[in-house]
């Protein structure tokens, strides 16, 4: 699982006096991508002593800590040792999340114009974004879940004049990701639909059902089946 | 303990419940969020022999409120004026505002936020574990006129006369402000080497806090220089990150609760001990920026938390004093 290959050698360099950025070297994105979330993995089970906080990217992890406790070069030597320790097998079995979605031109604004750009028509673009499972990758603001795997024929541009106030539930893609909107908001990602159900509810411990990890299956379904569903996401109770 | 009802009396713009912020919440797209100048908050709480990540009351523009029974209060952040009942009291010292006086906070000047702690547990929502707000998921924490809070103090200090005087003389580590442009120190980024120039512009030029500004981050108005090279992929950034945006002659500061870069440059990092300067920025401020190497941020660091250990040590000697000199239980 893990490796020591150069080929996807992870890197830490200073960002500041309270942090450091690891990145992999590698030409091939998906394992860039693939390989950090290992490293993030890694260092949230181990918790290195001095180590505040992690902020994921799409293929960098930021690892903040407290000058006083430690130092960039106990963490490069935490990101080494963590290296050639495989990869337990406690991560907790990922989560499947089905999500009923909303496809048309009052949810989705931006469908009708990514199906033009990809040369296909709506309901195409639909069954691509319905036909596979998306992994949630990390979780971006307010906890919206980032996710991968979206199979489109290539990747979609994001919106040129972003939007101010889209609402919360919008499933939203760019690139080859895709998110749900938590709360209303601008964006700059393109708006293809909306789910009935709450994402992520601040009264609630914890506020999110889902984590990085875990899978979502987007399920089209008609405005009159969303009227009639609502509530918090919550995973699969079966599969 | 004395369960203590206490009503907020003026609110002039806006207060809310802080602490020094969340933990562990970033890696759920979370920021830490917290008081934006984290010194005057944790200053605050040490006076008053609270925690330093004691609930506490930010607040930007005038604050008054009454308790029923005596409270230590102290009031840091932003000069300004703090009367108990209109007599004139000092910040950065542990006050003893007795039984239904009225401690009011108003013209603060110079620089944007007022602290104010009060000793005991202020009972506040949470959050992921914290009081602080979070405005982007609609945990606001706003504190009202009229509005009751509620504090679990030691009984002994709800119990203190009105003719008890405790002269507490500290030495407080203040917050200063500069009368002309504020100097913050800045750490080099790598990425300082993408966008030519910068280095040398950032160290010459003063820059002007414009409006736009809030808690995500500090839009300052000045030259900058761009990247000549595409965006990078976004990714997370330190508090303090110096952002260069698209628009011409702007930069920005990024704050405590901003979100992942879009893929503009980081040229620097604010140093950590000159954070709570930046979270004291109001409109039009002229700002200076000084480059220092890591090792000479760190040592600033370790300074401050000794001054910090040492007021709290100060701190807990006289309560200790006080406590024997009346016989009281603490």
């Amino acid at each position: 699982m893990t490796t020591t290959s150069a080929e996807s050698e992870a890197q830490i360099e200073e960002y500041g006096d309270c942090a450091v950025m690891i990145t992999i070297r590698s030409a091939d994105a998906e394992l860039r991508r693939r390989r950090i979330v290992e490293v993030r993995d890694a260092f949230a089970a181990a918790r290195p002593p001095g180590v505040t906080d992690l902020v994921s990217g799409l293929e960098s992890l930021l690892v903040e800590y407290d000058p006083l406790l430690t130092a960039p070069d106990q963490l490069r030597h935490s990101l080494s040792l963590l290296g050639r320790v495989a990869a337990t097998s406690e991560r907790p079995a990922r989560r499947i999340f089905d999500l009923p979605v909303v496809f048309d031109a009052q949810t989705g604004p931006d469908l009708e114009a990514v199906a033009n750009e990809l040369k296909l028509t709506v309901d195409q673009v639909v069954d691509m974004l319905t036909a596979n499972e998306l992994t949630i990758v990390l979780l971006a603001a307010a906890m919206a879940p980032m996710m991968s795997g979206v199979r489109l024929p290539a990747p979609v541009a994001r919106q040129a004049q972003p939007r101010t106030n889209v609402p919360a539930g919008s499933i939203m893609i760019a690139g080859a990701n895709a998110i749900i909107q938590p709360f209303p908001g601008p964006t700059g990602w393109r708006v293809v639909g909306r789910t009935p159900l709450t994402i992520v509810d601040i009264t609630q411990d914890p506020p999110v059902s889902f984590a990085a990890g875990d899978v979502i299956r987007l399920r089209a379904v008609s405005p009159a089946e969303a009227a009639a569903m609502g509530g918090l996401l919550k995973e699969e109770k079966h599969g | 303990m004395a369960e203590i009802a206490i009503t907020v009396t003026h609110v002039g713009w806006r207060a809310t419940f802080t602490d020094l912020g969340r933990r562990n919440a970033e890696i759920s797209g979370v920021p830490t969020g917290g008081a934006a100048d984290q010194h005057s908050a944790a200053v605050a709480n040490i006076l008053v022999g609270n925690p330093r990540d004691a609930v506490l009351i930010e607040a930007i523009g005038d604050l008054a409120f009454v308790a029923p029974v005596a409270t230590l209060v102290a009031v840091t952040g932003a000069p300004a004026s703090v009367t108990v009942d209109s007599a004139p009291v000092d910040q950065w010292t542990t006050l003893v505002v007795p039984a239904g006086r009225e401690l009011a906070v108003t013209g603060a000047h110079g620089a944007l936020r007022s602290y104010v702690a009060i000793g005991g547990e202020l009972a506040a929502p949470r959050f992921l574990g914290s009081a602080a707000p979070d405005p982007r998921m609609g945990f606001k924490q706003e504190i009202k006129p009229d509005q009751t809070l509620a504090l679990r103090c030691p009984s002994a200090i709800a119990g203190l006369s009105e003719k008890t005087q405790i002269p507490f003389c500290f030495d407080v580590p203040r917050l200063e402000f500069p009368g002309g442009p504020w100097f913050i120190d800045v750490v080099r980024a790598a990425e300082v080497d993408r966008v030519p120039g910068i280095e040398q512009l950032l160290s010459d030029a003063t820059y002007t806090v414009k409006p736009q500004s809030d808690h995500v981050g500090v839009r300052l108005a000045g030259p900058v220089r761009h990247p000549p090279g595409p965006e990078i992929v976004s990714h997370g950034v330190p508090i303090g990150a110096i952002e260069i945006p698209h628009a011409d002659d702007e930069l920005i500061v990024l704050g405590r609760y901003r979100t992942l870069t879009a893929g503009y440059p980081i040229v620097g990092i604010v140093a950590k001990t000159d954070l709570a300067l930046v979270g004291q920025l109001a409109c039009n401020t002229p700002v200076r920026f000084r480059w220092i190497e890591r090792a000479q941020a760190v040592e600033r660091a370790v300074q401050h938390e000794a001054a910090l250990a040492a007021l709290e040590r100060s701190v807990a000697n006289a309560f200790d004093a006080v406590v024997k000199l009346n016989g009281w239980w603490w």
